[in-house]
């Protein structure tokens, strides 16, 4: 297990030097130059560039450029922002939390209401529910992430106003609320990002999860388990749903890549300032080094959750042993 | 059991939540104006920014000697607004004296003295600094100080907008907490930040994209300010800027496009404020060969094919369609905001047929009939570059290329990442794009980035000598009617050589609450009077009152 981790990091380590090097080589070949204005209604003359690309090093080599981003790098320095004037650091520190919890809330209502839904029809399969929800998921399946954002935003936010339109807090009052005030002020918040993002991967997983439990009650052992006389209820979560979840957890791991991908539109609906939009933003201006840090960064949180959603798999599932050939 | 807890403890947030606010502020002084902000600044100190978002705040923080009035005169001194200077002084035509007011003190509580706006002045005409005033105060020879309070501003020459140029440009800057600051080092500093000023907000919190707050200095010497809180919130979709507007979580929004304006007009507690704009949009003909800007353009270097070009576009028709009454065709590349806006100007009219003409007359006709016309077996067409992020240019891409379709010119239209458009347009790679300017108050700086030779922002190449001498009799006129007699030479030289097509200038709206009284918008600085609107007591609202921990 412990040989297994360590081979399984090694790896990730691997990957996201790769994606290092592909990134800064691809970013650096790109058309358009860094220190531009952001609108073309404005200009900034070319000595003036000329002097900013001296002062960023960016007039040297693209090899020595690479060899010194790679020493900065290794000493736990990202540079500091064209676009943002401050260090890359701080720009993600303050990206980085709202990414994370942003995607933690959509992945918590990916999987639970996928998992639910995709039980429940398999449970009625066939039937005229199943059928309904097939077609609702299916929509959502097939909705685009930004229509699904500003729907909810002007159904939600501006006619029945339950919920706030956009941002992580309310700018007004979060800092005088006390600390339970400031939780509940942040949850109300996220509601509408993180159903966006999370219905759609729901509408996923949810068929997924019929398909992989339909398979599942159909095996001898569901049969022998009726036939002790447990309770329907308890054939299916008990026994069905635990064999039948093991396929949507490897989906746990490939989701994280679409949740960050997905995040770039649903941050900039919703004004969530998080790694999507700064990323965004970052390759519009040819900000090199905040959209290598954050290549750096996504590349590893997409492989720490590739090795965390085999962890996962091997305990639901005690017949994976970890380190004995594949992991899962 | 364990539900129970769950649901005491959700119980128990929420009313936290809802407990939680404590209300107090009323009267004539507690309102909280939250703006609604389709972008964030890059930096908080004036020297180092050049983006109007950064500029709303700096209206608000830093002060000018003087600013400009409502009438927006910029010749003399005449209707300027004094700010940090009560009052000042020809000592002769080159020589302008500032008397500071005494009141006046920094944020941290430090009186604003003389050497601040020396100090200023050295800022920003430093080359390491590279402020975007730099070149508005290359007339200025040197600034000095005659006593704490009284600063001295001596010109090489005597120029109609000296004072302008004096006072419009230079946001006066804390020496004491700049000068250790590296001047290479300016746009990094974390003053800019967390800036410290002398104007009637001061700087509260910098939120990363989320928000921006400044407070109001009731103690200011412009006079107290009836909003307390300023909160920018930043929102990347201006969709989704206007829908916080409707949902009333946002009390203005400064540039409504048509669309939204629809949306706006339906909401009862909102009212829309239009305001000259300080945009306009023209497409730009590249003079010189496409990627060698020491060759002529094989189509563009001829006026009368550029001429032919503006003959078949009806600008008229595009305008109503795409902007429903929000913009006008101007008569050549001005935006609304500016007094130099002549329609007496000759223009070239609407007319396909003398387009046609124009263009078989210089040998070019449709020897092969398939629609486009061509010459020594060359076709005419060209690529025009558009930017991808602006819906409005790229609608007006595909209405140009009908109607030059219908002349027998065929366009390829190429869309590009602002970035690569304007690495383009700097480069000359390119034979015409759809660009689109803002503008200063005063036409002088805008007319010689874009037009003049040697201009930061001449991707045309245009250079012509008639029309410089005209540029320098405008700039050099001494009174207003000399001034605007001067400017239409300028703008009649460049409508008959055609170096760009004029599309729009459009008309700016914003939309506020209604709570909000007072309201004065300046069309080059919306929120430049930020400081004079008010709440009144009886509307105020939940979020007027909170007081800050």
């Amino acid at each position: 297990m412990t040989a297994w981790l360590l081979r399984r990091l090694a790896a990730s380590v691997a990957i996201v030097f790769a994606v290092l090097t592909l990134t800064f080589v691809l970013i650096h070949l790109a058309p358009g130059t860094p220190f531009l204005p952001s609108t073309d209604d404005r200009s900034v003359g070319p000595e003036i560039i000329a002097r900013l690309r001296r002062q960023y090093g960016l007039d040297r080599p693209l090899p020595v450029q690479y060899l010194k981003y790679i020493g900065s790098v290794a000493h736990g320095e990202f540079g500091e922002s064209f676009s943002q004037h401050r260090p890359v650091a701080q720009a993600l520190a303050d990206a980085v939390p709202n990414t994370v919890l942003l995607g933690i809330a959509a992945l918590v209502i990916e999987f639970t209401l996928g998992i639910a839904l995709g039980a429940y029809q398999a449970a009625r399969a066939r039937r005229r529910v199943d059928a309904a929800l097939s077609h609702l998921t299916l929509f959502f399946y097939s909705v685009p992430t930004f229509w699904l954002g500003l729907a909810l935003l002007l159904v939600f936010g501006q006619w029945l106003r339950w919920l706030p339109v956009g941002g992580v807090s309310d700018p007004i009052v979060h800092d005088t609320l006390p600390w339970a005030g400031r939780v509940f002020d942040t949850l109300r918040h996220l509601v509408l990002p993180a159903c966006t993002l999370g219905l759609v991967g729901a509408a996923g997983t949810a068929r997924y999860q019929r398909a992989a439990m339909l398979e599942v009650i159909h095996q001898d052992y569901i049969r022998t388990a009726r036939a002790k006389g447990l309770s329907e209820r308890r054939v299916l979560l008990r026994h069905a749903l635990r064999n039948a979840v093991l396929p949507v957890i490897t989906l746990l791991g490939l989701s994280l890549p679409f949740l960050l991908t997905g995040a770039v539109l649903v941050e900039t609906v919703f004004s969530w300032p998080g790694m999507g939009k700064l990323a965004a933003d970052a390759i519009f201006s040819r900000d090199y080094p905040v959209v290598t840090a954050a290549a750096i960064l996504a590349a590893a949180m997409v492989a720490l959750s590739s090795v965390v959603a085999d962890l996962l798999t091997a305990l639901a599932d005690p017949r994976v042993r970890l380190g004995d050939g594949d992991a899962a | 059991m364990r539900t129970r807890v769950v649901v005491g403890v959700l119980v128990a947030v929420v009313a936290a939540a809802a407990c939680g606010r404590r209300v107090g502020c009323t009267g004539e002084y507690c309102g909280t104006l939250v703006i609604a902000a389709p972008g964030e600044p890059d930096i908080l100190l004036p020297p180092a920014s050049d983006d109007a978002r950064a500029a709303a705040v700096f209206d608000q923080v830093f002060v000018k000697l003087a600013d400009l009035g409502p009438s927006g005169n910029t010749i003399g001194d005449a209707g300027f607004v004094p700010e940090l200077a009560e009052k000042w002084e020809w000592d002769n035509p080159r020589t302008l004296t500032f008397h500071l007011n005494a009141a006046a003190r920094w944020h941290d509580g430090r009186p604003v003295r003389a050497e601040d706006v020396a100090f200023t002045f050295d800022v920003n005409t430093d080359p390491a600094v590279n402020s975007p005033a730099r070149a508005s105060l290359a007339r200025v020879r040197r600034v000095t100080t005659r006593d704490s309070l009284t600063v001295v501003f001596h010109f090489s020459e005597a120029y109609p907008e000296m004072f302008y140029d004096a006072v419009h440009h230079l946001r006066i800057l804390p020496a004491h907490l700049l000068r250790t600051v590296p001047r290479d080092q300016f746009r990094t500093a974390a003053i800019g930040r967390a800036p410290v000023g002398a104007g009637c907000y001061r700087f509260v919190e910098w939120r990363a994209g989320q928000s921006l707050e400044l407070a109001a200095d009731s103690t200011c010497f412009l006079g107290r300010p009836h909003i307390r809180r300023l909160v920018w919130r930043f929102t990347p979709d201006p969709t989704v800027a206007v829908t916080q507007l409707l949902a009333g979580e946002a009390d203005v929004f400064e540039y409504l496009s048509p669309p939204d304006l629809e949306r706006v007009r339906t909401a009862g507690d909102l009212v829309t404020y239009p305001y000259a704009g300080p945009y306009y949009t023209f497409l730009v003909f590249n003079l010189r060969t496409r990627g060698d800007t020491t060759l002529p353009h094989p189509l563009f270097a001829d006026r009368e094919i550029r001429r032919a070009l503006t003959l078949a576009t009806d600008r008229q028709q595009m305008v109503q369609s795409v902007f429903a009454g929000l913009a006008k065709v101007p008569p050549g590349p001005m935006p609304l905001l500016w007094a130099t806006w002549d329609s007496t100007l000759r223009v070239l009219p609407f007319d396909s047929a003398a387009a046609g003409r124009l263009l078989g007359a210089r040998g070019w006709r449709d020897h092969d009939g398939d629609g486009v016309r061509d010459k020594d077996g060359q076709k005419l067409g060209f690529e025009l570059l558009t930017p991808t992020t602006s819906v409005i240019r790229r609608q007006y891409a595909r209405l140009l290329q009908e109607q030059f379709r219908r002349v027998g010119v065929a366009v390829e239209i190429t869309e590009v990442d602002n970035n690569v458009m304007t690495q383009r347009l700097e480069t000359g790679n390119f034979d015409a794009a759809l660009m689109s300017r803002i503008a200063d108050p005063s036409p002088t700086s805008s007319v010689a980035l874009v037009w003049l030779a040697g201009g930061g922002s001449n991707y045309s190449h245009y250079d012509n000598p008639v029309f410089a001498e005209a540029y320098a009799r405008a700039t050099g006129a001494t009174t207003r009617q000399a001034s605007m007699y001067g400017w239409r030479a300028v703008f009649q030289q460049l409508i008959d050589d055609a170096p760009g097509i004029w599309l729009y200038s459009q008309q700016s709206v914003a939309a506020m609450h209604r709570r909000v009284a007072d309201v004065r918008l300046r069309p080059d600085a919306p929120y430049a009077l930020a400081r004079t609107w008010r709440i009144p007591p009886d509307r105020l609202i939940d979020r007027d009152r909170v007081e800050r921990r």
